[in-house]
């Protein structure tokens, strides 16, 4: 198979993949826009056919997202492939080659110029009884309403830290569902340490009141200091109501309450999805959050010359940190390939507005070490595998593994078809603390290399026999 | 279990199969939610303990939902598009 050429390839279509693709284009470069997704949008704007309802009520911001979708459709110099997933990617002579499966055959192409906008997933944590069904992600509840028109339960409780929690409780009222508890971990006084930030950011005020207005409507009261530490089943092993915990400031467990409910929502802020970038080898680093993010430079560029990254992978911060990084981006990558464009003063200063805020958000919504106290010994660790946190304990304790990948090996924790994107974040934690090495003393090299995967998705043989 | 359904959401008009049994989608619909909304949550049994698992991330994300579909095992239920006169069955361990 020949490998293809392009002039810029995008990959994502979410916020920043979008205004990477259609800033490229207008600044006069190809641009083939690569989507694992059947629609474009992403995961923030995600949405029904325009016929299904008044979307406009479930989603804040459809306006923007609309328009950029069409703008990117219709732009006569952006190709798209939606529904395409690439599973490998290298780097060689100043060229990137990427393999990835659309409509059921196999594609190779190569760029010189390349702009990563893989976004992020939700940040979980593990508790018993979250392998049972009813306990879902918030983005997982509110996709399906969103892009399905489907809401997953009728009694919900919505918990976990960030902002994020606020729309997802939002949509689930708006649909129908009786939300009966909405439960933030953290104290709302932490914005306090913000609030010359959050006054610069008056729209996001104006975001909350919003919500506010919508809780109001739907008799939902938030409650703060509080978290879903356990999760019951009823005999035909699905979710028959959770326990909520008043947590302190560290979320240790003060007093627990049984609620009701056959839908749990529960998120702890997001994962940025680095797979691609690892598999590239770009420099990383650790967030913030305990996260990894992609390094990058003033103009979005990576740690290889020609490999640009904008959007939630360069760090956690919303749809319009997005935006502003995917214009940067994709002019970027437009001037590398010779076209004529520039990036303005302007555009650097609404990125730095929203990338301070980003990080006060990332402060107000802390992920405090308290959780572990809420694992039992029979607590499910990897969910693909079926691992106990006592088999995990054990191959640090007995078997002498001090690091996650060794404790892997010794546990199968991560070891299956997600590849430790829902676990190996927090196994990263649960290894150093059995092996007593303290949070802050995990090493970068050690939280990074959770998110690498020479095989970026799992594809099957008979898939790549087909190949063009 | 009964799921809310949205005022102008347009007629299920294809069908497919879960385990022998008829369900409607509507066009565009994953096979995820197109069950969800026909009341079936479980998807998949685990390998090991023989414990039913559901959707979790709901964006392809986890591999929770994996369910076996014309034959084929491990299919994605919360991101593949339902089809008429799909066969889907409920995945138990690796297939």
């Amino acid at each position: 198979m020949k490998p293809e050429q392009v002039r810029v390839v995008v990959v994502g279509g979410g916020p920043a993949g979008l205004s990477a693709a259609l800033n490229a284009a207008l600044a006069g470069a190809s641009v083939l826009l690569i989507d694992s997704n059947s629609k474009l949008g992403g995961q923030y704007w995600r949405h029904l056919p325009e016929t299904w309802l008044e979307q406009s009520e479930l989603h804040l911001d459809l306006d923007t997202g609309l328009l950029l979708i069409s703008a990117v459709a219709n732009h006569p110099k952006i190709e798209i492939w939606s529904g395409a997933e690439i599973w490998s990617a290298t780097h060689e002579d100043g060229a990137t080659t990427l393999r990835l499966i659309t409509n059921g055959l196999e594609k190779i192409i190569t760029t010189k110029a390349l702009v990563l906008a893989t976004g992020a997933y939700d940040r979980t944590l593990p508790f018993p009884g979250w392998d049972i069904p009813g306990v879902m992600t918030p983005g997982g509840a509110q996709s399906l309403i969103k892009g399905h028109g489907v809401a997953a339960g009728k009694r919900v409780v919505v918990a976990g830290t960030g902002p994020f929690l606020l729309p997802v409780a939002a949509v689930l009222a708006q649909i129908g569902c009786e939300v009966v508890e909405l439960l933030e971990a953290n104290s709302p006084l932490r914005w306090l340490k913000s609030f010359p930030t959050l006054i610069q950011n008056l729209s996001k005020i104006g975001e909350a009141a919003h919500y506010i207005a919508i809780f109001n409507k739907f008799g939902v009261r938030p409650k703060f200091n509080r978290a879903v530490v356990a999760a019951h089943a009823n005999k035909d092993g699905e979710l028959e109501s959770v326990s909520i915990a008043k947590i302190d400031s560290n979320f240790k467990i003060k007093k627990i309450d049984r609620v009701k409910c056959d839908l749990a929502a529960i998120g702890w802020g997001f994962t940025a999805d680095t797979s691609l970038a690892g598999a590239l080898l770009l420099k990383q680093f650790v967030t913030k959050d305990e996260g990894v993010a992609v390094s990058v430079d003033e103009n979005q560029q990576s740690s290889i010359a020609g490999i640009f990254a904008a959007g939630e992978i360069t760090g956690i911060g919303g749809s319009e940190l997005s935006i502003a990084e995917g214009v940067i981006a994709g002019l970027a990558a437009a001037i590398y390939v010779g076209c004529k464009a520039g990036i303005s003063d302007d555009h650097r200063k609404t990125r730095a507005k929203k990338h301070k805020f980003a990080e006060a958000l990332i402060s107000s919504y802390p992920v405090k070490s308290g959780w572990r106290g809420w694992l039992t010994d029979e607590t499910i660790i990897c969910r693909c595998e079926e691992v106990k946190y006592s088999k995990l304990k054990f191959a640090v304790t007995e078997l002498g593994a001090t690091d996650s990948r060794t404790a892997k090996l010794l546990s199968r924790c991560g070891m299956g078809m997600c590849q430790g994107r829902i676990c190996g974040r927090f196994v990263v934690d649960l290894v150093a603390n059995e092996s007593g090495i303290s949070p802050s003393d995990i090493s970068e090299k050690e939280r990074i290399s959770v998110g690498n995967r020479p095989i970026i998705t799992p594809i099957s043989i008979e898939l790549l026999a087909n190949g063009e | 279990m009964q799921v809310f359904t949205l005022l102008a959401k347009p007629s299920a008009s294809i069908t497919f199969t879960f385990n022998d049994l008829e369900v409607s989608a509507i066009p565009g619909q994953s096979v995820g939610a197109a069950l969800l909304e026909a009341g079936d949550r479980v998807l998949r049994v685990t390998r090991f303990e023989k414990k039913p698992r559901a959707m979790f991330c709901g964006i392809g994300v986890c591999f929770d939902c994996l369910v076996v579909i014309d034959g084929a095992p491990n299919q994605r239920a919360c991101i593949t598009e339902a089809k008429a006169n799909m066969v889907v069955r409920t995945q138990v361990g690796g297939a």
